[in-house]
């Protein structure tokens, strides 16, 4: 062990399968990567891990054609290559699985699985006998039974992960990249999913695994890569490695930084919830307090997103009462619920939180447009005034108020979707997912806006699938399943063990 | 470990976080030529209209010619454009113009007054305009469905109303809308103008075409914003149906008769003028000023294509080349990389 250590750390012997050398490539004069050297040896699961920005989908897109290294070359089993496109590194075995997956809907599992050139067809017509069998014998590799006449769009998301991964299989992949594959599963889901990423590294795949769950990361791969400002920062045996080493590394500082402590709330009830009833969620009742952060946690399918929804009026409850200073306020759409001080950021930003083709100032207008016109008249100036203090306040790095929101990273699109809420002031704040795909260093920053508004009086209630998060950044945490409350701590004292078992709805 | 480099202090004045993944966009070369292609094929087609016969085509006379000509098809467009900054199509625009145009004609031959009949071939203009919002809104059709389906039903309204005959011989006094002129500008050209900047000014200072705007580009991030989708996409659709239906009425004064279907052409080519139009914004979206480009292009293209003498068969396929020309090198030139 000592050797591997030293000089360059968790290095093996042999030739490695993939070797990058100092790739670098920049947009208009800055570097997005730089001098990056990387190594991926036959059978190993390697994780790269960076914060948003970091430079880490830059280096994927590279490995993968997406785009051309300014400098640098990529070496593959020793040779040498240069890729035109996404297909020629397909060719040569190179495979990324994006966050959106690449699924064609309302086509069979099978088709998906060798859609393309691997299509087996005489003269055009498919063969469909040996489409089934050679796409069968794909998902058997991966130990999954999926039905392969199913239409991919009727598969849950994991499974919709194992027929890309198949596909890529089908294509003879020989370096597999994925991009927060586990983002939209289930913990059951991301077992199975695991196993299969055991299954093919066995089977001498190399894997680059893309995640900001560092807890998997510790849980699954076996040397971790570590980017900074577009530099590899350090590549290390994951066994060596801590989680806080990893975060120190990724944002330059320590990780118990991340949470800031926690201060105390008042007594007062701002909310009063009155079993409230959707689809899944089955009578809840619960009480905020003023400046209280109340964590809302449960599997997924819990029904802990539909709560936000039914409190924030998003989705109209069969039964219950929001109540909120004694007042029925019971929103019967999102316009209501804003009206009467509710405010919810929703789970999916980049398809409900933002419009992505429009300006950051677009965008932190459509809940305020009350307040930025006159008569229906909407006014430039107060238009302008109102995203700069939003971009001022919660610290947005952009080129300006006229940027494209999908042009910024995803911390950054997150603070649009909150600057937009915020300048409601809210008096119930609802949250869903508020740090999804965000980077450590915004994620800090979000924990500590989260607290000042609580502070200044605001109740606000937090849907997270992390449970140090809720445990680190909440008061009191309530737990979901199957729809209904199956348990309330206090986060100051309870486990990560104690959240699970309530989510399993103690049966576990 | 070694590797380890010292550490940033972040926050204010750090420099700024990094954007992978995503270039800075300059005003390349690229893009200029992508933004004004339409422009410039206008220009272009001017100038060979110009060269080919400059004793007819290059004349203020002509000129104020095309500018009648297309003055109802703007407004038609101009409407158009509401309904697609929405994300939304209206394919009943020309049988509501029909419609309109028709409804004005029967009510001036049994006499009644020009305001009066206006106001209620207005009102049926807008009340049809609603049921497609409230087919599109409330009860979930695709605007293609519902307004195609209206479009067939408003073409039968139009026949029935004038019996299938050709409806002329109305009051002079109808005749200025239509055919007046007003420092040797045609009348109806003045009415495009106006309607051209009510819409612009819509779009452009007021709340609604905000919510135009952000339902546009994505109904959903506005429903969680607040924003009434239905009622707000309802509303464009009520005014697609007006300014269809004035119009309408505007056309039958011009050409001194009304029929079941004489605004009928005028959907086609307000789609393709918003498209068109579409191609010189740069964030892909129907926009008026686009729009007007596009009208005057087909406006354009058909006045040429006459004064060269080229048959109205060959016409068609040569704007429909056109259309898809304009199109394509748009799409051409926004692809990544």
């Amino acid at each position: 062990m000592d050797e591997l250590l030293a000089p360059e750390p968790a290095q093996r012997e042999g030739e490695p399968m993939l070797r990058a050398r100092s790739i670098s490539k920049h947009f208009d004069g800055v570097f997005a990567v730089r001098s990056a050297d990387l190594s991926l040896w036959r059978g190993e699961i390697h994780a790269l891990l960076g914060e948003n920005g970091a430079g880490k989908s830059t280096l994927v897109k590279i490995l993968t054609g997406v785009y051309a290294p300014d400098e640098g070359t990529i070496e593959l089993e020793g040779e040498q290559l240069e890729f035109r496109n996404v297909i020629e590194a397909q060719r040569a075995g190179i495979v990324a699985l994006y966050q959106e997956l690449s699924i064609v809907p309302n086509l069979s599992v099978a088709e998906n699985i060798l859609m393309g050139e691997k299509m087996p067809a005489t003269a055009g017509l498919v063969s469909w006998g040996k489409l089934f069998t050679i796409a069968g014998d794909h998902l058997e590799v991966l130990n999954q039974r999926i039905p392969l006449r199913r239409l991919a769009q009727d598969l849950s998301p994991v499974q919709q992960t194992m027929v890309s991964v198949a596909r890529a299989l089908a294509f003879d992949a020989r370096v597999l990249i994925l991009d927060e594959p586990t983002a939209s599963l289930t913990n059951l889901e991301i077992v199975d999913l695991f196993r299969t990423l055991r299954h093919l590294r066995d089977k001498g795949v190399a894997i680059v695994y893309v995640s900001h769950r560092l807890e998997e990361v510790f849980e699954l791969c076996d040397r971790a890569t570590i980017m900074r400002n577009g530099q590899i920062i350090a590549t290390e045996l994951v066994t060596d490695l801590t989680i806080d080493m990893v975060i120190s590394k990724m944002v330059g500082r320590n990780s118990d930084e991340i949470f800031p402590p926690r201060r105390s709330h008042s007594d007062e009830v701002v909310v009063e919830i009155e079993s409230l009833s959707g689809r899944k969620v089955q009578g809840a009742s619960l009480k905020v307090r003023r400046g209280e952060i109340l964590g809302v946690g449960g599997l997924g399918g819990s029904g802990r997103s539909e709560l936000l929804r039914l409190i924030s009026g998003a989705q109209r409850a069969q039964s219950g009462v929001v109540r909120m200073a004694g007042k029925d306020v019971t929103p019967r759409s999102v316009t209501h619920g804003l009206d009467a001080g509710i405010a919810m950021v929703p789970e999916e930003r980049r398809s409900q939180g933002v419009i992505l083709e429009q300006s950051i100032r677009e965008n932190v207008i459509l809940s305020n447009l009350r307040l930025v016109s006159t008569g229906g008249l909407v006014r430039d100036a107060r238009v302008r005034s109102l995203a700069n203090r939003g971009m001022a306040d919660l610290q947005i790095h952009a080129r300006g108020t006229s940027q494209k929101v999908g042009e910024l990273s995803g911390g950054n699109q997150q603070k649009v979707v909150l600057a937009k809420f915020l300048a409601r002031r809210p008096k119930l704040l609802l949250l869903d997912e508020p740090t999804r795909g965000i980077d450590v260093g915004t994620k800090a920053e979000i924990y500590s806006l989260i607290q000042e508004l609580a502070e200044a009086g605001a109740a606000v209630l937090v849907v997270s699938s992390e449970l140090p998060e809720l445990l680190g950044l909440c008061h009191r945490i309530i737990l979901l399943h199957q729809g209904r409350l199956a348990g309330e701590v206090a986060a100051e004292v309870a486990t990560e063990e104690q959240l699970l078992t309530y989510c399993y709805g103690r049966t576990i | 470990m070694a590797m380890e480099r010292p550490t940033e202090a972040r926050g204010a004045g750090s420099p700024p976080v990094l954007t992978e993944s995503v270039p800075n966009r300059r005003l390349g070369m690229g893009r200029v030529l992508r933004l004004s292609g339409t422009g410039i094929g206008l220009i272009l087609l001017i100038g060979i209209f110009g060269a080919l016969r400059p004793t007819v085509f290059l004349t203020v006379g002509n000129f104020v010619n095309i500018l009648e000509q297309i003055s109802i098809l703007a407004i038609i467009a101009a409407v158009q454009t509401v309904v697609m900054v929405v994300g939304d199509l209206d394919m009943s625009v020309g049988s509501t113009a029909s419609l309109g145009g028709a409804l004005t004609a029967v009510l001036l031959m049994a006499g009644w007054s020009i305001p009066a009949a206006m106001l209620v071939a207005l009102f049926v203009g807008a009340l049809i305009g609603a049921l497609n919002g409230l087919l599109v809104s409330y009860v979930k059709l695709s605007a293609f469905i519902a307004t195609l389906a209206s479009m067939t039903a408003v073409t039968g309204l139009a026949f029935i109303v004038t019996n299938g005959a050709n409806i002329f011989g109305f009051t002079p006094d109808f005749k200025p809308l239509g055919q007046g002129r007003f420092l040797s500008v045609p009348v109806p050209v003045y009415i495009a103008v106006a309607v051209s900047l009510l819409i612009w000014a819509l779009l452009r200072f007021t709340t609604i075409g905000r919510r135009w705007r952000a339902v546009g580009g994505n109904a959903e991030v506005a429903r969680l914003s607040g924003i009434r989708v239905d009622r707000v996409r309802f509303i464009a659709f009520v005014i697609a149906g007006l300014g269809a239906s004035l119009a309408g009425i505007i056309l039958v004064s011009r050409l001194a008769s009304a029929t079941a279907q004489a605004g009928d052409s005028q959907m086609m080519l307000s789609i393709a003028a918003v498209f068109l139009g579409m191609t010189m914004s740069s964030y892909g979206g129907a926009n008026i000023g686009g729009t007007l480009v596009g009208v005057a292009i087909l406006g354009v293209l058909t006045n040429g294509l006459n004064i060269v003498g080229v048959n109205t068969y060959v016409q068609q396929v040569l704007t429909g080349g056109i259309i898809i020309a304009a199109v394509a090198l748009s799409r051409l030139g926004s692809r990544r990389r």
